[in-house]
This record gives structure tokens, C-alpha cells and sequence, in this order.
């Protein structure tokens, strides 16, 4: 990797990617985190995947929702191969619904699934609520030492979930990277390697459908009731018709959207997902790396692309 | 800082009441002034030091060395510390213990962890009947923390107990877990006749039972994933105490159908 400019100029370039001067503008969320167990691990992220779907956007999903890693066996407490799934809201409140309905309907379904806490906080929120009284009162509690266990007799035995999960409200929704280039093929190559390499991050999620969104959004919209609507700046389609922000070679962009449990997992995960665009990127014809941000106003959080550098 | 260290210097003619005499309210106080506190001699008052060599100043650990069986309440009400018994024990020892660890290097007698809260209780001989069990007039028996015995246990052990573990290595007598609420009784060795009588919820566990009450029934062999984690819990917590773990199907009977039927015996060698 040659850094053509350094950090401080105008702008900068790495390997033949321009970097813009810009950061991505986050905002302060509440998020949880539990594990889910199995009998193998196909079929613990069978039930991630599931309870995580439809969970790319706060705003139409009532949770940005994600994999954050696979737990192995020796870790969770039934010694079973196990996940762990991060839901971010935008109050516990809103989150604990979320949690009834989706473990309720995707991990208590699931063949062999348990379901426990997966954040350590002081605050804790129901997770057994809603789930345990599939029982129809033949559902049994166990309390070992401070923790409850539920137990629910199911079809193929019993489905096993923890009384209350913990919560944070210092999590962060919202870090973000878009890559810009002149092949569409070649930029989703480039961040599904980013996105490779961020899945070591711990205590992030990228929410979007393999952590990667080509529907970049701006604020409002010329329609009443749509609180968001296509970032024509940034559609390579209308470059001639709008205000773009594209160069005349670019032809597609994507997006990386990140939520972590704090801030410094955030930028992190920004920070190894930099890495990884300009590492491969070069190959793919990606020709700019950029973020998005409200102007830095509305968010709490800014990650500058600058600070991000390997 | 180094422990206190009571040691009997006489032969107890009556009933001990040692109460009160734990790590947490013998903190800060010198020798003397344990020697001075005064215990139940039967209709009597006696003070420590008549009863007992003092050494040390109270800490977070507290040694009494030549108990016999007339001593009772050792380790009452504890709340933080450690207690380390020499010696058997007579009744109530660890009476609605709310934490810490009492050790009792010897056999212990009736009402060991009597309503017990929290904390964990070791016993490396036997214990007397009602482990765990509330005294007459009360309404519920242990409501937590972990009872270990190394030995046997006498009978209705575990009685209308809510929470909480109690694990032995020997044989557990007859009634045991009878009106039992929730909690687990672990017998490694098994359990005598009328186990779980007109239990509503709980878990009991062993290899066998000696006469399986009717009103318990057969619900077939299984694997548990609620004993993994119980494996796993007890073994955080015990380390090297924690049973041998439970792997493969267990034979699940519930009851106590003359009751609500929410409870359940394990059987481990089925």
C-alpha cells in the first residue's frame, strides 16, 4: 500500500483511491445482545439468521439486528455450539419487543435452540417474556445463583431461555462506508471483502444484507409520509440530472452501514474495513472511498475516513 | 491478616447457641472482646471465653476448632466470611446463612442450612434430617446458595425448599425434597422411599429411588439441556466439589401428581 498524499493534503490518496476529507456521522442507540445455542452450529445460525431477518433498519424494521460471532461451545452456558446476535434500538423499551417477537417466532421455533444473555449490563430487559408462556403453564423456571432459566416443554424437548438479557444504551448506530468505483461487480468484491475482514470485529454488526446496502438513503423526500428516499447525489444514473457527487467514470456505489456496542468498536470496524477497500480495492477499480453524514449535526458520533487510515 | 481462632476448652454438658458468632460481627474486635461476648448456655449465659481460647482478631475468617455436637448454630445468619468448623456440629448449623462459606470438617446434625439465602455450605461427613427445611411455623425452606455434603444425608432433605442446590455424594433418606417448591436436590448415591412427596416444582436428582411414589409419573428417557447447565454452573461454582457431571438421557417422572405435577425426579442410571 502507497500513500500518494499524506493525511493532512488534499485529497488523500492510497493506492490509487482517492479518500475523501468527509466522516461518517452516527447516532447514539440502545442495544442487547444474547446467544443462541443449538446442537450444531449450522443449526445456531440457522436460528441467527432467522430471528436476525428483516432487521437492516431501525426506521422500517423496529431493529437493525446481526451476527456478531460465533460462540464456541466451551463458552456458552449449555456447551453447545452457539452465536451471538446483536439487536439495536432506539430505546430498551423498543428493543424488548423486538426481542419477544423474533425469538418468540425464529429461535423458539428452531429445532434444538436455546436461547441465553449475550451483554453483560447493569440494565436488564426481558428476554423470557412473551416466549416462556408458549408453555401453556407447564413451563418450569430453574434460578442458578443470580440467573433464571426457563424451561419449555416443545416438540423435540425443551426449549431452554434465560429470564433477562442485558442492555446498553451507550451503543452506537450508524458508522458507515461507501465505496465508490467504475464496476459494479468489482465494488461489491471490495466490500464483501471488507466485510470479511470486519466480521473480526468484536461487538459490531453490519445490518444489511451480507453488510452491504446499494439503497444509500437521503433525508425526507418529495413524497409526505417518507422520512427518506434515494441519494440521488450518489445514483450514477442520474449523474447528468442531479446535484452528483460521482465522478464521469464511477458507476456504482455501495454502502457499509455499522452499529457496535460502544464507540470504539464502531471506529474499528470502520478502521479494518478501510484497510480491507484499499488492500483489495486497486483490483476492482474502486477510484474513491467516501461516508455519509447530516452536515454533523444530528448525530452525536463523527468517524473521520482521515482518523480511519491504516 | 491471620483468622480467628476459637477452640472449645470445655465439655458441654447442655446445648451450645452460637448464633451470631460470625466473621462479619466479630470484624475489628480484638481477642478480648470476642472473649467477652456471651453466648446460650441452655437456661444460662456463658461469655466466649469461658467456653472457648481466643486467638487472632476478628477477620474475614473465622476457625473454631474441638466443636461437638452440642454446639448449634454455628455459622447462623452469616453474611460474608469464611467459617471453618473442626469437628462435628450440632443442629441448625448455617441457619438462614445470606452468604459466605462455612466448612465443617466433621458430621453435622438436623436443620443444616435451615432456610438458607445464600452462600455455600460444605459438610465433609453427614448431615441429620430436615437439611435445608424451615422450622415449625415457617413458611418456606432454602431460598438459595448451595449445600455440599460430602457424606449422607438423614431424611426430608430439601423440604418446601424454593431455590438454591443441595448436591451429596451418599445416600439421601426418605421424604426427600417433600413439599418442595423449586431448587435441586443431587444425590449422587440416590434417595430413600417418598422422595418428593407432594412436591409442586423442583428438581430431584440420582441414581435411583428406592420406592418410586404412584403419584409420579413416567414421562420417559431424555437428555436435558437445563442439566448441562447446571453442570456447568456447579462446577464454576464448586470446582472441584461439583459432582460428577450428568451426560446422556436421564429418566424424567413427573409430580408430585397429588400436588400441582410441576415438579420432576431425574433418574440418572436408567
Amino acid at each position: 500500500m502507497s500513500a500518494v498524499n499524506s493525511k493532512d493534503s488534499q485529497p488523500m490518496n492510497i493506492n490509487g483511491i482517492a479518500i475523501d476529507d468527509t466522516f461518517a456521522e452516527a447516532f447514539g442507540m440502545s442495544a442487547t445482545g444474547i446467544i443462541i445455542t443449538a446442537d450444531t452450529m449450522k443449526w445456531a445460525r440457522q436460528a441467527a439468521i432467522t430471528m436476525t431477518g428483516f432487521g437492516t433498519s431501525v426506521i422500517g424494521c423496529g431493529a437493525e439486528c446481526g451476527i456478531d460471532y460465533e460462540v464456541p461451545a466451551e463458552e456458552t452456558p449449555d456447551g453447545r455450539p452457539g452465536v451471538r446476535v446483536l439487536v439495536f434500538g432506539f430505546a430498551p423499551e423498543s428493543i424488548e419487543g423486538q426481542l419477544k417477537n423474533r425469538v418468540g417466532q425464529c429461535v423458539l421455533t428452531s429445532p434444538g435452540s436455546a436461547c441465553f444473555n449475550g451483554l453483560e449490563a447493569e440494565r436488564r430487559i426481558p428476554l423470557s417474556s412473551g416466549p416462556r408462556f408458549f408453555g401453556d403453564g407447564w413451563q418450569t423456571a430453574r434460578k442458578l445463583g443470580d440467573r433464571r432459566f426457563w424451561r419449555v416443554p416443545v416438540m423435540d424437548g425443551e426449549f431452554i431461555i434465560e429470564d433477562t438479557t442485558g442492555v446498553t444504551t451507550d451503543a452506537v448506530g450508524g458508522g458507515n462506508l461507501l465505496v465508490i468505483g467504475r464496476d459494479r461487480p468489482g465494488v461489491l468484491r471490495t466490500c464483501e471483502a471488507a466485510i470479511e475482514a470486519m466480521n473480526d470485529v468484536r461487538d459490531v454488526i453490519m445490518p444489511f444484507p451480507g453488510g452491504i446496502v446499494r439503497s444509500g438513503s437521503k433525508v425526507g423526500s418529495k413524497y409526505k409520509g417518507a422520512v427518506a428516499s434515494t441519494n440521488d447525489a450518489f445514483c450514477p444514473t442520474l449523474r447528468g440530472a442531479t446535484n452528483s457527487q460521482l465522478g464521469p467514470e464511477d458507476r456504482a456505489v455501495l454502502e457499509i452501514v455499522i452499529d457496535g456496542l460502544t464507540s470504539e468498536s464502531v471506529a474499528e470496524a470502520m478502521k479494518v474495513g478501510l484497510k480491507a477497500v484499499l488492500e483489495t480495492g486497486p483490483e476492482n477499480q474502486v477510484t474513491r472511498v467516501s461516508a455519509g453524514n447530516y452536515g454533523g449535526n444530528l448525530g452525536q458520533h463523527h468517524y473521520h475516513l482521515k482518523d480511519c487510515l491504516p | 491478616m491471620s483468622a480467628l481462632k476459637l477452640q472449645l476448652t470445655i465439655s458441654p454438658t447442655g446445648r451450645l447457641n452460637l448464633s451470631g458468632i460470625t466473621p462479619a460481627k466479630l470484624a475489628g474486635l480484638s481477642a478480648t472482646e470476642v472473649s467477652r461476648l456471651h453466648i446460650e448456655a441452655g437456661p444460662e449465659k456463658l461469655s466466649l471465653g469461658e467456653c472457648f481460647k481466643v486467638e487472632g482478631a476478628g477477620t474475614d475468617t473465622l476457625i473454631i476448632e474441638g466443636a461437638t455436637p452440642r454446639c448449634d448454630f454455628i455459622g447462623a445468619e452469616n453474611e460474608d466470611g469464611t467459617i471453618i468448623v473442626e469437628g462435628d456440629v450440632g443442629f441448625y448449623a448455617g441457619r438462614q446463612m445470606r452468604g459466605g462459606r462455612l466448612e465443617i470438617r466433621g458430621n453435622a446434625g438436623a436443620f443444616l442450612a435451615s432456610s438458607l439465602a445464600d452462600g455455600l455450605i460444605v459438610v465433609n461427613g453427614s448431615v441429620g434430617d430436615n437439611l435445608g427445611a424451615p422450622l415449625r411455623g415457617e413458611r418456606d425452606g432454602m431460598s438459595g446458595g448451595i449445600v455440599v455434603v460430602k457424606g449422607q444425608i438423614g431424611n426430608s432433605a430439601g423440604a418446601r425448599m424454593r431455590r438454591g442446590t443441595i448436591v451429596a455424594s451418599g445416600k439421601i433418606g426418605s421424604a426427600a425434597g417433600e413439599r418442595m417448591m423449586g431448587g435441586t436436590v443431587w444425590s449422587a448415591s440416590g434417595f430413600g422411599t417418598d422422595a418428593g412427596v407432594q412436591m409442586r416444582r423442583g428438581t430431584l436428582i440420582a441414581p435411583s429411588v428406592d420406592q418410586m411414589r404412584p403419584t409420579f409419573v413416567d414421562c420417559g428417557l431424555h437428555e436435558l439441556g437445563i442439566l448441562n447447565i447446571t453442570n456447568r454452573y456447579l462446577r464454576e461454582k464448586l470446582g472441584d466439589l461439583a459432582p460428577s457431571p450428568i451426560t446422556g438421557s436421564v429418566r424424567r417422572f413427573a409430580g408430585d401428581m397429588a400436588s400441582i405435577g410441576r415438579g420432576e425426579i431425574l433418574l440418572t442410571a436408567s
